[in-house]
């Protein structure tokens, strides 16, 4: 790893190395049962912080320490940064750790923990700021020299100023109104012929739309992946990318399932990825765990999108090929400590993470709510599982739907998708409905196990994904299985319901048994 | 016993013996186990397991099943009681498509529909917002609308109907 000190970063406080001894998680779910297993590992406390709703949670139940933060609505517990921070204060926490989502990305948040004297487990609160917003984000990439998307930032004036800027990026263009939303006032133009008449019909959209026909123009990427890279800087100037995660498998921008590596990212790429990766987060004065997302075209040309500044809920993949533990190293970060990577790893072997969430796929992914009433979770080699629910956890409509995250690691990519599919099987969930058998159906699809994907690929293939149908025979099987609980369940005397009294006897055994009746019998008459 | 089972919009004639089941003409060996402690049934079915859930849905009979990683919804009743439940059926007339029901607690956002109006098998009908997130809910088959329960800014159950259809025609 070829470290550099930081020279032409923001004026970012210096952080101070201290210890932490115990950390509060400001957060709930499988992020948050993930850092307490973290903090365990390194022997340092933890204390959860838990609503109403969430009172006998794994997290709860597995922290050090656990106070009730409030109500429900996550607006009165788990968004109240004030409150929280008081909480930290008051059970003698040095640090707080707060996951993804909720406050994990407020700059005000950071910048408050921090002014109490206390920790942040993330970014310096300059550095959310700096990648806060997307056209912030965009202006300190390009400083950094990390390609974006190629646009304009001024309203294009007439048709040979656009024709003149399309020849200079390439087409296809994409013409793109400045108010705009929701598909309207966008045109894609593929050659030079077009451009005229499509900026003049963009500008009439856009002026009937949103009262303004300011039209932009970049370049149209076709087909890209969303590939990100995962970041790691320590506080001494050291920062490096742990490789990338491919995340194309989204539905309605929601990822749904990652992996890590990608199939179309080379070593040589990875390492120039990585670099842009370095680069941006070095310009935003970046410390902790961060990904910058990208889209990968398929020329292999990338583009910056944004960095998320806090650990991702697609971290472990990372973890798997890469063989090192993320949010461990994110409070190593925090309290002082120098990355001790002498060189950049490479992946090795293949991940991947599938999102159990309580949605119902058959049902338009509607989410689905109600008691957990059996868990099996799915084990053996290569399988990880990081829940935030248990038996008698209540999924209801307060949170977000992610119950789980389902990791499989494997020598190959075809080996992963092989585990995955047995490790699926494997896991039962029972009161809720689940995108379990969602999954499934992907794992299946003959593009997907070709790694054929990009980010509209989902959005393309659900309907028949959905509209797939089990083989005749496990139909059949099925109806057999109906009959067979209907029957049980009428209680009738008669059939398969003798059999059940004995819950191991085979088919055999019981006919067996019917036999050996019917000798006892004879035997009584011939006595 | 003989069971008519109708799965994923197919009817399988299933016939029940003291310790085996035979279909379209073919007998196996079939039984049912629990396994204890948990809600999975061991199904074998000429030797092979099946792990299985089932959840009544509804009426006797009905269930959802989950098996061999597919879902289906299913109802199996015995030759008697299907044929008492087909005659009061048609005694009723054709029943329309089936209403649109919250599907969870929330709050109506738009109605898209109003009395009278046409609609297609999969056509959105009510927006719903739950979890933060609209979700649109469709009609289960094509149809007519007949009452309209719904209105777009009152907070509803779960379960409770939006909108009533009957059959085209």
């Amino acid at each position: 790893m070829k470290t550099r000190r930081r020279s032409d970063s923001p004026s970012v406080p210096t952080p101070v190395a201290r210890p932490i001894r115990k950390v509060l998680i400001a957060n709930r779910g499988e992020i948050a049962m993930r850092v307490v297993r973290a903090c365990q590992e390194l022997g340092i406390r933890s204390v959860a912080v838990y609503s109403d709703a969430d009172a006998h949670a794994p997290h709860v139940r597995e922290a050090d320490e656990a106070v009730l933060i409030g109500p429900a609505p996550a607006s009165e517990s788990y968004l109240n940064g004030e409150h929280l921070i008081a909480v930290a204060k008051a059970v003698g926490a040095d640090a707080i750790h707060p996951g993804y989502g909720f406050l994990s990305e407020r700059e005000w948040f950071a910048r408050a923990v921090r002014d109490a004297g206390l920790i942040w487990i993330g970014p310096p609160a300059e550095a959310i700021a700096a990648m806060g917003s997307k056209t912030a984000a965009r202006t300190l990439a390009i400083a950094a020299g990390t390609p974006v998307v190629p646009g304009t930032t001024e309203a294009l004036r007439d048709a040979a100023e656009a024709a003149g800027i399309a020849a200079r990026f390439g087409y296809p263009v994409l013409l793109k109104a400045a108010a705009g939303g929701g598909g309207k006032g966008m045109r894609v133009v593929r050659e030079p012929g077009e451009i005229a008449a499509a900026l003049a019909s963009a500008q009439r959209e856009a002026k009937n739309a949103f009262g303004d026909d300011a039209v932009y123009v970049e370049k149209y990427i076709e087909g890209p992946r969303h590939v990100e890279i995962q970041v790691l800087a320590d506080m001494h100037g050291n920062c490096v990318a742990l490789g990338e995660r491919e995340c194309s498998v989204q539905r309605r921008h929601q990822k749904m399932i990652e992996e890590a590596p990608s199939v179309a990212v080379s070593p040589e790429l990875r390492k120039r990825m990585g670099d842009a990766a370095v680069a941006a987060a070095r310009a935003a004065g970046y410390v902790n765990a961060g990904t910058c997302e990208f889209l990968l075209a398929k020329t292999g040309e990338f583009y910056f999108l944004e960095m998320n500044t806090r650990i991702q809920v697609e971290h472990p993949v990372t973890e798997l090929v890469m063989g090192i533990d993320l949010v461990q190293w994110q409070l190593r970060i925090a309290a002082g400590e120098a990355l001790d990577l002498t060189e950049v790893p490479q992946p090795s072997g293949w991940a991947i993470e599938c999102r159990i969430t309580s949605e119902d796929p058959a049902n338009g992914f509607l989410p689905s709510t109600g008691r957990i009433n059996y868990l099996h979770i799915p084990s053996g080699p290569g399988v990880r599982w990081d829940g935030g629910i248990v038996v008698g956890s209540v999924v209801g409509l307060s949170y977000d739907p992610m119950l789980a995250k389902l990791i499989v690691s494997a020598p190959t990519r075809d080996a992963a998708i092989a585990r995955m599919q047995r490790a699926l099987r494997e896991l039962v969930i029972d009161g809720v409905e689940t995108s379990r058998e969602f999954h499934l159906r992907v794992l299946a699809d003959e593009e997907f196990q070709r790694g054929a994907i990009d980010i509209q690929w989902l959005e393309s293939r659900l309907p028949s994904l959905l509209a797939s149908a089990p083989s005749a025979e496990t139909v059949r099987a099925a109806a057999i299985a109906a009959a067979l609980i209907a029957d049980r369940e009428r209680g009738s005397a008669a059939g398969a319901a003798t059999a059940a009294s004995h819950p191991r006897n085979t088919g055999a055994d019981a006919a067996a048994t019917e036999w050996a009746r019917a000798g006892r019998l004879d035997a009584l008459r011939n006595a | 016993m003989k069971y008519l089972v109708d799965v994923n919009g197919e009817r399988v004639e299933v016939t029940l013996d003291a310790d085996g089941v035979t279909v379209d003409g073919t007998r196996e060996l079939a039984h049912l186990a629990d396994v204890e402690g948990t809600p999975v049934r061991l199904v074998t079915i000429g030797g092979v397991q099946h792990r299985v859930i089932a959840r009544r849905s509804g009426a006797r009979g009905s269930y959802a099943l989950w098996m061999d990683g597919w879902r289906f919804d299913v109802e199996a009743l015995d030759e008697r009681t299907r044929a008492i439940r087909e005659l009061s059926e048609s005694k009723q007339g054709p029943a329309g498509p089936a209403p649109v029901v919250a599907p969870m607690p929330g709050l109506i956002v738009r109605v898209n529909v109003a009395v009278g109006d046409r609609v297609e098998a999969g056509q959105g009908v009510v927006v719903m917002e739950a979890m933060k997130m609209e979700n649109e809910l469709r009609a289960p088959a094509a149809g007519t609308v007949r009452v309209v329960i719904a209105v777009a800014g009152v907070a509803v159950e779960k379960g409770t109907r939006l909108v009533e259809f009957e059959l085209e025609g």
